[in-house]
């Protein structure tokens, strides 16, 4: 009897022991994803045109945030303290001074705009808007702003957004600076 | 002959799963940091303010108007500019307003005084719940920002259909 138990102790096999293999933990990597997500629900714009911001304009800021239109089809005008700069291509109109002392740039300008406002309304269903961005700096006299948006009604563009920075303190701080 | 099962105390030992990190400091870590972050992150953030010509709007004419076309109780704020001032001694806001003397508010240091402008906004929009329409007069030496400031205060205030008006129109 004893003698076939250690003959069976010696025919046992002998496995070692198989370490479960430990599977990857992302739990590490959905808070990283839950905080960029944060951020960027944070940052989403619902604007269906993306207004980009130029670095030589120095925006006005405002309290009040109107949203764009649904149905707009946007022409940016960014007027800078040395140059106008027309539509999505881009194009230099020369300087704000040139608004108001030369004739031809002016027509140059609404020429442009009449072509831009009627190829919105005639490519685009009947309920969409032809609509004006005005980007320009805070040190720029009224008298240009006027004479663009006086163009741009002129030639058809029912709406016109000025484009601004939001800061819903900045009545306090004048407030502040001025004690 | 008595026969014994199998321990269950073994069993339970091999099937234990592998215990996870305990990740409740570092959650608890997140969660402080990230009110942190978003309180003093600063983000920039292009706003718009809307004018609305739709229905026969002058675009900076001197007629002004637009809106509704009916016949409105005309609130208008009169940004003057240092031209004006140099003539007549005033710079400042004028804020004309029907069956009301026309009021003044003048600047402080050549800056135009908000606060106060507001101050009076409230005041009208106190008067008149239902009125929304209000005329800003620019005059062509008032800087954008200082335009855009007071139409703003107007739509802050509930003068959700400001109409933009120039006071001297020179071309064309």
């Amino acid at each position: 009897m004893e003698s076939k138990n250690s003959s069976n102790r010696k025919t046992r096999r002998v496995r070692r022991k198989v370490e479960d293999v430990k599977g990857l933990s992302i739990t590490s990597l959905l808070d990283v994803l839950t905080i960029i997500l944060v951020f960027l629900i944070k940052n989403v714009s619902t604007e269906s045109v993306k207004i980009s911001t130029e670095k030589d304009i120095n925006y006005p800021s405002t309290i009040t945030n109107d949203l764009l239109m649904e149905k707009a089809e946007v022409t940016p005008v960014k007027i800078f303290t040395d140059r106008i700069i027309l539509g999505n291509e881009s194009l230099n109109f020369g300087s704000p001074q040139d608004l108001l002392l030369s004739t031809d740039k002016r027509k140059a300008i609404q020429q442009y705009l009449k072509v831009e406002a009627d190829a919105i309304y005639n490519n685009s269903s009947e309920e969409v808007e032809a609509c004006l961005i005005v980007q320009a700096d805070n040190n720029i006299q009224c008298e240009y702003i006027s004479e663009i948006v006086k163009i741009g009604t002129s030639v058809g563009y029912t709406r016109i957004y000025f484009a601004t920075l939001e800061d819903p303190d900045w009545l306090k701080n004048t407030n502040v600076a001025s004690r | 002959m008595a026969t014994y099962r199998p321990s269950q105390m073994r069993q339970q030992k091999a099937q234990t799963a592998p215990q996870e990190p305990n990740l409740v400091p570092i959650m608890n870590l997140f969660l402080t940091i990230i009110p942190f972050m978003l309180m003093f992150v600063v983000i920039s953030q292009v706003a718009l303010v809307a004018l609305n010509f739709s229905s026969g709007e002058g675009g900076g004419g001197s007629s002004g108007g637009g809106g509704s076309g009916k016949d409105l109780e005309k609130v208008e704020i009169i940004v003057l500019d240092s031209e004006y001032a140099k003539t007549n001694k005033f710079l400042g806001f004028e804020i004309r307003e029907p069956g009301m003397d026309a009021k003044m508010i003048s600047a402080n240091n050549e800056n135009y005084n908000f606060v106060a402008l507001d101050r009076l906004i409230k005041e009208i929009r106190a008067r008149k719940a239902d009125l929304v329409d209000i005329t800003v007069t620019v005059y062509p030496y008032v800087l954008y920002g200082d335009l855009i400031r007071t139409i703003d205060l107007c739509k802050s205030n509930g003068f959700t259909q400001v109409h933009y008006n120039r006071a001297v129109a020179s071309f064309y």
